[in-house]
C-alpha cells in the first residue's frame, strides 16, 4: 500500500496538508500517516529550575487530542494512522518517518507568513526541500479539496533531469487514468530570442515520447510571459490539478532543492506542487507486466499492496 | 519517543510508546550542565558586590556556609523527584503535600523567583552588551549608554523579547554550545583570578590585602542580619547546582551519575568561587573608594568595574563570558516559569489560557509570553524606582528562592511523613535534611524580610520609608496571595482539590499497585 507521510500540526497548514494527502491517496488505495514532530528535549538545554515534569504528561494528552482531531479530518474511505516522533527538527523527523514507512511522498501545508502569495515556503518546508529523499507535496494556503486529483501538469525545463520528472509524471498519470499536461515556461524578456522556438521543438520531441506511453491523453504547452509568474497566471488550472516539478540540478543526487524557476512557479501556482528529487526512482517492484517494471513510479503501484 | 495511534476507519486506538531514548549524559556532560545552570560568570558579577557589602571579608566563609541549606534541601528534592517523577516541581509537589493553597503559593514563589532572575539576567546582559560595544569600538562613551534610563529599559525589553521568541519557538541550546560556553566561562574566570593575584604579587594591586584565615570564619560576621542577608545571596549563587540530582533517565548510569555529577559540580564551583572571591578581596580590598569592592558603585557588577584594571585589554573576554552566560541562561530560564504556569493553567489554578500549547511549536504559548511581560515589567518598575536595580533584584531574588525552596523542602517532609521513621536513610534524607534545610531557608527569608523594612537596607533604595527590597520581595508574595484569592473566586475547582489531589507517600504507593 502506498503510504503518504503528512506533516501534521493542529493548524490550518496541517489541515491543508491532510486535505491534499487525502486527494492524492484516494482511489489509489493509499494510506496516510499523520506525523507530529516534537523537539528532542535535550538535557543540555540548561533549563533551570527543572521545569515542571508534569508538562510532558500535559503535552502528551494535548498531542493525543490533536492527533485524534487530525484523524477525524480524514474521510472514512482513506486509511490513516497517526504518529508522534521526537527529532532535532521537524524536517528531520518527517524525513525519518518517510524513510521508515517507505513512504511515496511527504505532504506539507504551505507556511503561513505570506499574505499575498498562495505559497510561502516556511521553515519546515524549506528544510524538507533541502534534505528530503522522497518527493514533497506542498498544499497551497487555504487548500480544502479532498476529491481525487483530476489532472497532472509537469513542468519541464530544458535541463538534464527533466526526463526524470517526466517519467514520474507519466507513471502517475497512467496509473490514475488522468490526462497529463507537459509544460515549458519561457520568459519573454529572455535575451535569447530563439528560446521559444527551441522550447517548442524540444516540447514536440517530448510530446511524441510521452504519446508512446500515454496515447491520446497528453497535451503540451509552451507558456510565455514577461515573467514566470505571468506565464503561470496566464494558464488555465483545474481545481483538482497537481503540478510536478523536478528539483534543482544543484541539489545533490536524490536530494530536493528548489531551483530559481521552481521557486517562482511555487509563488504563483494556484494548485498543489510536488517536488521530485533529481534521479528519484521508487524502489523496483515485483510486477507481471514488464512494461510497468521499467518505468519509474511515484504515486501508485499494484505490486506493493501485498508488502 | 515514537508513539503511534493505529486506526482502522474512524476509531483511534491506544497510544503506544516505544523506543524511549536511553540516557546519553555521562559524568562530564552532567557537570557541564550543572555549571551552565549555575552560570558562575553571571552569578559572581551580580552577587559578589552585594555579599561583600553585607559581610565584608567574610565572603569566602558565607559562600561556603550558604551551600549547606542548599544541599539539605536538594537532598529532599531528589527524594520527591524519585517518588513523583512525573508530577513536576514546587507547584505540584507542594499541592500534593499541603493541598491547593500552599501549592499555589509554592508555584507562585517559583514563578516569581524565575521571573525576577529573568529580569536580572537580561539587565546584566544589557550592561555587558554596552560594555563590550565600548571595548570593541574603543569608544568608552558607549559603556555609559546603559545608564541612560529609557535606553536601558528598552534594550532590556529587546533582550527579554528575543529570549522569549527563541523559547516560544521551542529552540534549545545544543550540547556543543553548552560545552563551549562553560569552558569559556571557567577559563576566563580563572584568568581573571590569576591576573588579580599577579597584580597582588607584583605590587600593582589597587589595595592589596593579605589573605587571612579569619575570612573563612562565618562567626566573624558582625550580626545575624548580615549573616542572613549573606546566606540569602549565596543561595542565589548556588541556585542551579541541584539540577543534576534530578537527572535520572537522561544519564548513562542513573544510579551513580547524578550524585557524582553533583559532587563534582560543587567542587568545581567552590574552587571557582573561592579563587575569584579571594582574588577580588586580595586585589581590591573592601574599601569604599576607587576600585575597592566595598565601593557601592562597583558592587552592582563587580566584573564591569574590575576586569579592565585586572585583565587589561583582555577584559573584553570577561564581558563576552558574562554576556554569553547571562544571555544563554536568559533563554533557557524561560522554560521554567512558562511550564509551571502552563501546569497551573492546566490544573485550573490559573485561567485556562495559561494552559495553552502552541500547535506549531509545541511550547507553552500564552505562558511564555506572560513570563516575558512579567519579567520586563518587573525590571521596568525596579529600574524606575531604584538606581541600583540589579542589586535590589538580586536581593529580592535571594528572598524568593529561600521562600519557594523552603516551602518545597517542608512539602517533602510532610509528604513523606508516614515513612520518615521507617529507616535510617529515610530519617536522614526524607525528614531531617529537608526539615533542617527548609527551616534554615524560611528563617533566612523572614530575617531578610524584617531587615529589609529598613530604608537603608541593601542598596539603600526605599519607597515611603520602607526598603525597596521589602516592597519587592514581600510585595510579590502578597500579590501572589491576592491573585490566588481572585482565582479562587473565579474558579474554585482547583482549590477544592478537584483537579490535583492531595496525597501522602505511602497511600500513593498503595494506589499504584
Amino acid at each position: 500500500m502506498r503510504r503518504y507521510v503528512v506533516a501534521y500540526t493542529a493548524t490550518d497548514s496541517g489541515r491543508e496538508a491532510i486535505n491534499l494527502a487525502t486527494a492524492l491517496a484516494r482511489r489509489q488505495g493509499g494510506s496516510l500517516d499523520l506525523v507530529m514532530v516534537l523537539a528532542e528535549s535535550s538535557p543540555y538545554s540548561g533549563a533551570y529550575p527543572r521545569p515542571e515534569s508534569g508538562y510532558d504528561a500535559i503535552l502528551s494528552d494535548q498531542i493525543q487530542e490533536w492527533l485524534a482531531e487530525g484523524l477525524s479530518l480524514v474521510p472514512d474511505d482513506v486509511t490513516a494512522r497517526a504518529h508522534v516522533r521526537r527529532a532535532e527538527s521537524n524536517a528531520e523527523g518527517l524525513i525519518a518517518a518517510a524513510e521508515e514507512f517507505d513512504a511515496a511522498l511527504i505532504v506539507i501545508g504551505a507556511g503561513r507568513s505570506s499574505v499575498f502569495r498562495r505559497f510561502s515556503v516556511g521553515t519546515v518546508a524549506s528544510g524538507l526541500l533541502h534534505a528530503s529523499t522522497v518527493p514533497v507535496a506542498l498544499a497551497p494556503r487555504g487548500y480544502r479539496r479532498t476529491e481525487p486529483v483530476t489532472r497532472i501538469t509537469v513542468g519541464l525545463g530544458n535541463r538534464a533531469g527533466a526526463d526524470d520528472v517526466l517519467h514520474v509524471a507519466l507513471d502517475a498519470a497512467r496509473r490514475r487514468g488522468l490526462a497529463l499536461r507537459l509544460l515549458s515556461l519561457v520568459t519573454l524578456d529572455s535575451s535569447d530570442l530563439d528560446a521559444v522556438s527551441r522550447a517548442e521543438t524540444q516540447m514536440k520531441e517530448r510530446l511524441a515520447q510521452a504519446e508512446t506511453m500515454l496515447a491520446g491523453r497528453v497535451t503540451a504547452h509552451v507558456a510565455q510571459g514577461r515573467s514566470i509568474e505571468d506565464a503561470i497566471d496566464a494558464l488555465e488550472w483545474d481545481d483538482g490539478e497537481v503540478m510536478l516539478i523536478g528539483s534543482s540540478r544543484l541539489a545533490p543526487h536524490s536530494r530536493l532543492f528548489l531551483g530559481a524557476t521552481a521557486s517562482k512557479v511555487l509563488r504563483a501556482l494556484p494548485v498543489p506542487m510536488v517536488v521530485v528529487p533529481r534521479g528519484y526512482r521508487s524502489s523496483p517492484l515485483p510486477t507481471d507486466n514488464p512494461e510497468l517494471s521499467e518505468a519509474p513510479e511515484l504515486f501508485d503501484d499494484d505490486g506493493h499492496q501485498e508488502a | 519517543m515514537t508513539s503511534t495511534i493505529e486506526r482502522a476507519g474512524k476509531a483511534p486506538g491506544g497510544l503506544s510508546r516505544k523506543g524511549l531514548k536511553s540516557g546519553s549524559v555521562g559524568l562530564l556532560g552532567a557537570v557541564v550542565i550543572g555549571v551552565s545552570c549555575i552560570a558562575p560568570a553571571y552569578t559572581l558579577t551580580g552577587a559578589l558586590g552585594p555579599t561583600i557589602a553585607e559581610v565584608g571579608v567574610h565572603l569566602p566563609a558565607i559562600f561556603l556556609v550558604g551551600f549547606i541549606p542548599m544541599l539539605l534541601v536538594a537532598l529532599g528534592y531528589r527524594e520527591l523527584n524519585n517518588a513523583m517523577p512525573d508530577s513536576g516541581t514546587s507547584f505540584t509537589w507542594a499541592t500534593r503535600a499541603f493541598g491547593p493553597w500552599m501549592g499555589w503559593m509554592g508555584g507562585w514563589g517559583l514563578i516569581a523567583a524565575t521571573v525576577i532572575v529573568l529580569s536580572n539576567l537580561a539587565a546584566v546582559a544589557v550592561d555587558f552588551f554596552y560594555l563590550m560595544l565600548a571595548q570593541v569600538t574603543g569608544n568608552e562613551a558607549l559603556a555609559d549608554l546603559t545608564n541612560n534610563l529609557p535606553l536601558n529599559i528598552a534594550t532590556t525589553w529587546v533582550f527579554i523579547g528575543l529570549a522569549c521568541w527563541i523559547s516560544y519557538r521551542g529552540m534549545e541550546t545544543t550540547k556543543t554550545f553548552q560545552y563551549v560556553l562553560v569552558a569559556f566561562q571557567v577559563v576566563v574566570l580563572i584568568w581573571f583570578a590569576v591576573a588579580a593575584f599577579g597584580h597582588v604579587a607584583g605590587g600593582t594591586a589597587f589595595n592589596a590585602l593579605e589573605i587571612s584565615a579569619d575570612w573563612f570564619n562565618p562567626f566573624g560576621v558582625e550580626s545575624f542580619s548580615a549573616f542572613a542577608a549573606g546566606i540569602s545571596l549565596s543561595i542565589f549563587i548556588f541556585w542551579g547546582w541541584d539540577v543534576t540530582l534530578t537527572m535520572n533517565e537522561e544519564t548513562k548510569n542513573p544510579e551513580k551519575t547524578p550524585g557524582r555529577a553533583a559532587t563534582a559540580t560543587i567542587l568545581v564551583i567552590v574552587v571557582i568561587y573561592m579563587t575569584v572571591a579571594l582574588a577580588v578581596l586580595a586585589y581590591a580590598g573592601v574599601g569604599t573608594e576607587g576600585l575597592g569592592a566595598g565601593n557601592p558603585e562597583n558592587q552592582e557588577s563587580i566584573f564591569a568595574a574590575l576586569a579592565g584594571p585586572i585583565m587589561g585589554p583582555f577584559a573584553i573576554l570577561m564581558s563576552l563570558a558574562v554576556l554569553s552566560s547571562s544571555a544563554a541562561s536568559l533563554q533557557s530560564t524561560f522554560v521554567s516559569p512558562a511550564r509551571t504556569m502552563l501546569a497551573m493553567g492546566h490544573y485550573k489554578a490559573l485561567p485556562a489560557g495559561y494552559g495553552k500549547i502552541s500547535p506549531r511549536f509545541k511550547s507553552p504559548s500564552y505562558a511564555t509570553v506572560a513570563a516575558a511581560i512579567a519579567a520586563g515589567g518587573f525590571y521596568t518598575v525596579t529600574r524606575v524606582l531604584s538606581e541600583n536595580a540589579l542589586w535590589d533584584t538580586i536581593t529580592a531574588l535571594g528572598m524568593m528562592i529561600c521562600f519557594y525552596y523552603g516551602v518545597t523542602a517542608l512539602a517533602c517532609v510532610w509528604y513523606f511523613r508516614a515513612e520518615a521513621f521507617t529507616s535510617l536513610r529515610n530519617l536522614g534524607l526524607k525528614f531531617a535534611a529537608p526539615l533542617l534545610g527548609g527551616i534554615i531557608l524560611l528563617v533566612m527569608f523572614v530575617q531578610t524580610a524584617v531587615d529589609s523594612l529598613d530604608p537603608d537596607y541593601g542598596s539603600g533604595s526605599s519607597i515611603g520609608g520602607v526598603g525597596l527590597v521589602f516592597v519587592l520581595g514581600c510585595g510579590v508574595i502578597l500579590l501572589g496571595a491576592v491573585l490566588m484569592v481572585l482565582m479562587y473566586r473565579r474558579n474554585p475547582e482547583f482549590f477544592r482539590g478537584a483537579t490535583l489531589r492531595r496525597g501522602v507517600a505511602a497511600e500513593d504507593l498503595a494506589d499504584r499497585y
